[in-house]
């Protein structure tokens, strides 16, 4: 595999957190350039208006994740067509947390933001597995069960084969035939659905038909 | 009035505009963020029919003629609500400005709603410009933007302390009708921008007002529809559902529609074009031809009759703005109390 396939499987791991898709099946990867060991990667985004928080979470992953590609020496990832793109270009790229980013308009950092999102990720993820007569995780299989255990392990809920199959946001065990979970993770899918394809409109229309599916 | 197979609905149109968004407009030093706002909603009116996209220059700044055929015309409304939209940090004289929106009053007696707003930001003078401008204008609304630019902050909540005072002011003034926009930036800029948390703590604090969520909330549907479920006076806004999802993206509509109707209710739902982002035409009648499709994955949702459009596209927005309706339009029977329109318990 070339360094750049590696690297842009790389940007594959990044997720827009708000979304929970990749940012490269999102088509927010305007380009991927890899010069000999230096790596250069453009993001854009559906307008220019999008929240600067999940933003700098996508721009920040993107170049942690291309820094554990083995053989990378440096990496700029530079967020295009933004009307933050300065401050979080400037901060991305040293390392700087999102307070340095916007100074004074911070309360705190964006964990609790990134923890919210991967509750509703994960509360959304499971409303297409509930056809699923599954009790333990360990019987759920498949992109969306795997996605569902990477969001629990984050969010430090239990994601052994033994763990209960379905769990609230906030890592309570529910039965799948529960018609208030069922309800309210059927909705969230909807609305990430609906977010998903809302921007995938908006940055075709911004940047044309080339955008990834 | 828009007839169709010898029913006949009263038009509310409960989110119009009268925007002035061309070069000329843009405040010196903030051009690229005035540029971009207009660009954002040229490419919202993308989502509808290919027929109905207008040019850049054109959708940057439309004359009163174009309203009235877009809008009264061939749009098929009775009666519309201009809402107001400063951002007076971007455009040298507001994007729409109460002043703005006040000028075509006179062209279009009886017709026109007029709505004010008000940025807790502003502290006494905003206070005073609230009463100065209700006390011209005698409005019954307002339409809150929360990501409004003010001296170097970049938006607002309804929790916040500042805002007391104006919601007071609301209820002692009998403006009784909050539309809250929610938009990408709030301070601080770690929380989520989009959060409708803080219109739950309000609707709960002032009983006498109801708050009409634009857009459902939407990207944030899932927490407008619990909270809505929960609070009396909290009303939808569909605009933005029905603009940009009917044509673009059917099958979605029909789920977020039936959410809505599941969980919020057809009696607390209020039809906007959001023009002009999307002229009201095409909303109107594809809102009244539409059904929720009859395959497997809808059975959960309640269907939509005539008598819940007719609620949608105008009665229930007649109903907060006082607007008397003649009997013609009317639906049998009185309408639901609105708490029975919920779709599960809290």
């Amino acid at each position: 595999m070339t360094l750049r396939a590696q690297v842009y499987e790389a940007l594959g791991t990044v997720y827009d957190p708000e979304l929970d898709e990749p940012i490269t099946t999102l088509g927010f990867v305007g380009s991927c350039v890899v010069a000999k060991s230096d790596v250069s990667v453009r993001l854009r985004l559906p307008t220019p208006q999008c929240a600067p928080n999940f933003a700098f979470l996508m721009a920040a992953d993107a170049r942690a994740a291309v820094l554990t590609v083995a053989g990378v020496r440096s990496v700029s990832v530079v967020l295009e067509d933004h009307y933050t793109g300065e401050e979080i270009n400037g901060a991305v790229n040293d390392g700087q947390r999102f307070a340095d980013a916007f100074p004074g308009e911070t309360a705190g950092d964006l964990r609790a933001l990134r923890e919210l999102f991967q509750r509703k990720a994960l509360l959304a993820r499971q409303s297409r597995l509930l056809a699923s007569p599954a009790t333990t995780l360990g019987e759920l299989s498949g992109p969306d069960a795997d996605r569902c255990r990477a969001l629990r392990r984050a969010l430090g809920i239990d994601a052994s084969d033994d763990a209960p199959a379905f769990v609230t946001g906030d890592g309570t065990p529910v039965a799948a035939s529960d018609v208030r979970f069922r309800r309210m993770a059927s909705l969230t899918a909807l609305s990430l659905d609906t977010n998903g394809g809302m921007c995938r409109d908006l940055l075709k229309t911004r940047y044309g038909e080339e955008v990834a599916a | 009035m828009y007839e169709k197979d010898g029913e006949k609905y009263f038009v509310l149109d409960g989110h119009t505009h009268f925007w002035d968004a061309s070069p000329a407009n843009w405040k010196p030093g903030a051009e690229e963020y005035a540029k971009g706002w207009i660009e954002c909603f040229h490419a919202y009116m993308g989502l509808g029919p290919p027929e109905t996209h207008w040019t850049l220059e054109h959708f940057q700044k439309y004359s009163v003629d174009d309203f009235e055929k877009d809008v009264f015309e061939d749009g098929h409304v009775d009666m519309a609500i201009l809402q107001s939209t400063y951002l007076k940090e971007w455009y040298r004289n507001g994007f729409n400005d109460i002043e703005q929106n006040a000028s075509i009053l006179d062209r279009f007696p009886g017709k026109l709603i007029l709505n004010g707003r008000w940025d807790p930001r502003e502290g006494e003078a905003g206070l005073r410009q609230l009463e100065a401008d209700h006390a011209k204008y005698g409005f019954k609304g307002v339409k809150l933007y929360t990501a409004e630019w003010h001296n170097g902050s970049r938006g607002w909540k309804l929790t916040d302390p500042e805002a007391v005072p104006f919601l007071d002011m609301c209820a002692d003034l009998g403006i009784k009708n909050i539309h809250v926009h929610k938009g990408p930036t709030i301070w601080p800029l770690d929380k989520d921008a989009f959060d409708v948390a803080d219109v739950d703590h309000v609707a709960t604090d002032y009983q006498s007002l109801n708050f009409i969520v634009e857009h459902c909330g939407i990207p944030r549907i899932e927490d407008f529809c619990y909270i809505a479920t929960q609070e009396r006076n909290v009303y939808a806004g569909i605009a933005v559902v029905v603009g940009a999802h009917m044509h673009a993206r059917p099958k979605f509509f029909a789920k977020l529609m039936g959410e809505l109707l599941f969980w919020v209710g057809e009696d607390k739902m209020l039809f906007g074009s959001d023009y002009a982002i999307w002229e009201p035409k095409w909303q109107v009648e594809g809102f009244v031809d539409w059904e929720m499709p009859d395959d497997e994955a809808f059975t959960d949702y309640p269907r939509l009759g005539v008598e819940g459009k007719k609620k949608i596209m105008g009665l229930n927005a007649a109903k907060l703005y006082g607007v008397e309706v003649p009997a013609e339009f009317q639906v049998a029977g009185t309408p639901a109390d609105p708490t029975a329109a919920v779709g599960v318990e809290g």
